[in-house]
């Protein structure tokens, strides 16, 4: 299993050359992050506490609405690659077991998220300076980083399914920001660790850095979607077959 | 002893819905053949290679590939051992040719070399470093068929690889692959709708026809089929059948004409003064060829398209 999944994972790295899909996972960040300083340093009256009023300005769009879309079009990407071109006939007729080749996408999916996230709280660190923050960069961003990394998986998980089942390229983009708005509500009535896409905003407590979580049941609802979504979409590809055109 | 079938099939099945595409296919597929898969389309040829491939799941029957039964256990295995090109080619637009082979060669864990080697083979060392979505079609096949050449497997499957080529890229696929037995020992397995394709290339033929294998042997017995008549035609038809048959000849009548085996030249004009002799006036004497074509429309249906 291991050389399949090394092999898998090299191969989808060579498949992404020349992809300009990552562009946005650089850009809209930046977005949000320059539309949340701004808001910041003009509500420096009611925005009193530095890095947690700069970041719940940071956060809001960015984890509810940006992030789930923007996973959502790298993972609708990845399979694109195989829904254009009768590229399933070569996918599924290589030599790797097709729980593999589904780690080979995961994993690429998983890594552009997670250097999403590390951009995210770079442009954090690097706005909070600009605005004029003194105070000491705070030490449970770390945690919101681990818990938001975790949420992003789970996304991952769950789009993957949907872009993997749905050979439309926008629709499971669609599905991931209508999934974002409605995690702001499930969140807002107390079931946000329950909702896959609410997840990732409860962990880098989205708009709201006071906010105190259930660690232990967010990594283990965390755990559970991905283990669910993986399985289906194992499942999935098992019993994927290629009708004669 | 004789040599083990490197594919074989038993009462191979696939129905969709109520629509029977493959009904019990028995295919057998020797050491080192060529073996043409030639059906008309819609015949179920693409279907039963695809199973074949683990692209299908059979709903009846038995795989067997290297006289190993295939398995969910055993499939990645024999897999390593096979390459193919179905239906289109398949490739990544935005990589260059070398980048596709890049990929299919990391998936297969054959050596690097093996790019340059193919990339040779098809004739598309020059045009390596060019993006795919900038390729004709007939590269793109070019560059499918170098892909199923990576690792050199024991065993090629081509779903009609001279799809969408000029005429001369149709002729060059067709010498290549001709070739690669002798060169590779290789065993290909290729489908095509065309019979003259598969006289150039194969050696050994199956016909299917609605999703049965209506025929398979060398192509040398589907030859052997193929025979000279002679058609005569003349004024009064049931006295000349009357004389031929006194003599003891296998005749038939299709619309105004005769059809006996071929004789030669003496009988054939002694025939003659006999039924001028009895008044019967000649209209017509003519060779009839059956040739492979109307054996294969005798065995897959006049119905169907070519």
């Amino acid at each position: 299993m291991n050389i399949s999944y090394y092999k898998a994972v090299k191969a989808e790295r060579l498949k992404l050359k020349r992809s300009p899909v990552w562009l946005a996972f650089f850009a809209l960040p930046m977005i949000s992050a320059f539309f949340g300083t701004m808001n910041y340093k003009m509500n420096l009256g009611i925005l009193k506490s530095e890095w947690f009023s700069l970041w719940s300005q940071h956060s809001l769009f960015l984890c509810y609405f940006f992030m789930p879309a923007l996973i959502g079009t790298y993972c609708s990407y990845l399979w694109r690659l195989e829904h254009t071109h009768h590229n399933w006939n070569s996918f599924l007729t290589a030599p790797i077991p097709r729980f593999s080749l589904y780690l080979g996408k995961l994993t690429q999916a998983v890594q552009m998220a997670v250097l999403g996230n590390l951009w995210i709280f770079l442009l954090f660190y690097v706005c909070g300076r600009f605005a004029g923050i003194q105070s000491p960069f705070p030490a449970v961003a770390a945690e919101w980083f681990v818990c938001g990394v975790l949420g992003t998986v789970v996304i991952c998980c769950v789009q993957l399914l949907l872009s993997l089942i749905i050979r439309s390229f926008a629709i499971p983009i669609g599905i991931a920001l209508l999934g974002g708005i409605l995690g702001l509500m499930i969140t807002n009535r107390d079931h946000g660790l329950d909702y896959p896409y609410s997840i990732y905003c409860m962990g880098m407590r989205a708009n709201n850095p006071d906010m105190t979580i259930d660690i232990p049941a967010l990594v283990t609802n965390s755990l559970g979607y991905i283990f669910i979504f993986s399985f289906l979409t194992i499942l999935y590809l098992h019993r994927k077959e290629i009708a004669a055109n | 002893m004789p040599k083990q079938n490197l594919v074989e099939t038993h009462n191979l099945t696939k129905q969709y819905g109520s629509v029977r595409c493959v009904s019990s296919v028995n295919m057998q597929v020797p050491p080192g053949a060529v073996y043409g898969f030639l059906g008309p389309n819609g015949a179920g040829k693409s279907t039963t290679l695809k199973m074949i491939l683990g692209l299908a799941r059979p709903t009846d029957g038995t795989i067997t590939l290297f006289g190993t039964p295939v398995n969910e256990h055993n499939r990645i295995k024999l897999l390593a051992q096979t390459g193919s090109l179905i239906e289109s080619p398949s490739y990544y637009g935005h990589l260059t040719g070398e980048e596709n082979l890049r990929i299919v060669q990391t998936l297969k864990g054959c050596s690097a070399k093996d790019i340059d080697e193919v990339l040779r083979i098809v004739r598309l060392d020059a045009a390596r470093q060019k993006l795919v979505n900038h390729y004709s079609l007939g590269m793109k096949q070019r560059l499918g068929l170098a892909a199923a050449l990576l690792g050199f497997p024991r065993l090629l499957i081509l779903d009609e690889p001279t799809n969408g080529l000029d005429p001369a890229g149709i002729q060059e696929m067709r010498e290549l692959i001709r070739s690669l037995p002798d060169a590779y020992g290789m065993t290909i397995l290729v489908s095509s709708h065309l019979l003259g394709e598969i006289d150039q290339m194969a050696d050994h033929v199956g016909i299917i026809r609605k999703g049965e294998l209506v025929y398979q042997n060398a192509l040398e017995s589907l030859h052997s089929h193929a025979k000279s008549q002679i058609a005569l035609r003349v004024s009064h038809t049931a006295i000349a059948m009357d004389l031929l048959r006194q003599d003891g000849i296998d005749i038939s009548q299709e619309e105004d004409y005769l059809l006996f085996p071929m004789m030669d030249d003496s009988y054939v004009a002694n025939l003659c003064r006999r039924l001028i002799a009895q008044n019967i006036s000649l209209y017509r004497i003519e060779k009839r060829e059956k040739s492979l074509e109307d054996i294969f429309l005798s065995l897959t249906g006049k119905e169907t398209s070519l």
